[in-house]
């Protein structure tokens, strides 16, 4: 069975609009009207992600960090 | 093409489809021989290669728990080791054809395509509604001629309904409404929601619920790459919602299951079936939602094969362009790919010197 982890993307499509909102799991947001390009900033957490308000389950927040 | 994922859990057959009879399908390139075995019931996959010269072992019989080859007599247990050969009474030590993984959940025969010590049974992704007697399943397999990646695709982003299904499951609505999509990572689980709830009700629905009038009708996604793609469907008349405490008595369910197993790089195998708690004991909605659902499972069959064909005439590298209705279908194509990777790395491979 797969079981659910704390490592959820989420990407909202704003009612009305034609706006796709992200949220990472650690917390970070962006907007864009490109899947293509909200997945690739979503998937490069860490790097380019500044959360608002730090998660729970990254309490250092983030630092931009080059990726592997 | 869509790189094939080994070290997971396929859906091979229902269970129905495999007793005393051999049955022979192909798996990420690996011809399988299914049947059951006579003293315990238990399903047997073998590879469908005789060691001797490669005749199919499907083109053979069954004897007791054991199969026999058809071109020289070759007799395998349901282990895969070779416990008879013609004319002589010494059975060579390598003699022996790959046995597979079998595990048999919920109506449905998983097999495990990669390397046997890594297979868990308790990975194995649950649809429990084809098995439980409070639901009504009807069902069916229809193999296409297509990269499995397209029917991906095609089951992520159900904005098609619209245009390849109007008339039968498809409405405005569904196009028309935004999706809400969620990858679990760590899960391997995609999930993509869209919730209408003022839609016009499509003949599917209509007929077997008996609903006149607009609905509300709620699609959620839930993908378990690579093979099991689940949609729980929820319809209600307009303005009809869950109780406070959770429960639903007022709506109409139906889960909506998918197999989706990769055979050869140009077919797959799609397994549907559609489970209702509702009108449970009624032949003519059984039939109904049999029918109906094979014409909508056989107009994606047409269009990914006519699809196949084309992208088979451009060249390397061709562009493609996504919109909204494809975040989806994008997070399941990345997820794919991570596990093709992964299931290569663990791999057993030969060291080099
Ligand atoms: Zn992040």
């Amino acid at each position: 069975m797969s079981t659910p982890t704390a490592e959820v993307y989420r990407i909202d499509w704003l009612p009305g609009t034609d706006v796709l909102h992200g949220v990472c799991h650690c917390g970070a947001e962006r907007t864009a009207e490109d899947p293509v390009e909200l997945w690739q900033w979503m998937l490069a957490h860490p790097s380019g992600h500044h959360p608002a308000v730090p998660s729970e389950d990254q309490p250092t927040g983030h630092r931009e960090e080059p990726r592997s | 093409m869509t790189a094939f994922a080994k070290n997971q859990w396929y859906v091979a057959a229902y269970g129905r489809e495999i007793g005393r009879e051999l049955l022979g399908r192909t798996f990420l390139d690996e011809p399988i021989a299914f049947y059951r075995a006579e003293s315990d019931d238990q399903v047997i996959a073998l590879a469908d290669r005789c060691v001797h010269r490669r005749y199919p072992l499907t083109a053979g019989r069954l004897d007791g728990d054991t199969v026999v080859c058809g071109y020289h007599g070759f007799t395998y247990d349901t282990g895969g080791t070779c416990v008879f050969v013609p004319g002589q009474k010494r059975v060579p030590r390598t003699a022996r054809v790959r046995s597979y993984p079998v595990v048999e959940r919920d109506s449905l025969v998983w097999v495990w395509i990669g390397d046997p010590a890594l297979a868990d049974p308790g990975a194995v992704p649950r649809a429990p509604w084809l098995a439980d007697p409070r639901w009504t399943t009807v069902g069916g397999m229809e193999p296409i001629d297509a990269d499995y990646g397209l029917l991906v695709d095609n089951l992520l982003d159900l904005s098609h309904e619209t245009y390849l299904h109007g008339g039968y499951i498809g409405t405005p609505e569904v196009a028309e409404t935004p999706i809400t999509t969620e990858v679990d990572e760590g899960a391997g689980v995609v999930r993509v929601s869209r919730h209408m709830d003022d839609a016009e009700c499509p003949p599917f629905y209509a007929r077997s619920t008996g609903i006149e009038g607009r609905i509300t009708r709620w699609q959620d996604i839930e993908y378990h790459a690579p093979c099991l793609y689940l949609l729980h469907s929820r319809i209600a008349p307009v303005g009809v919602g869950p109780e406070p405490d959770g429960s639903d008595p007022n709506a109409f369910h139906v889960e909506i299951t998918y197999a989706i197993t990769p055979s050869t790089d140009r077919q797959v195998y799609d397994f549907w079936a559609v489970s209702r708690d509702f009108a449970q004991d009624d032949e003519e909605v059984s039939t109904f939602l049999h029918d109906l659902n094979r014409t909508v499972v056989l107009q994606d069959v047409a269009a990914l094969n006519v699809l196949q064909k084309a992208l088979d005439t451009e060249r390397e590298g061709y562009q493609e362009l996504s919109i909204n209705i494809d975040t989806g279908g994008l997070a399941a194509r990345r997820i794919l790919a991570r596990l093709a990777a992964e299931g290569e790395k663990t791999a057993p491979v030969v060291a080099s010197p």
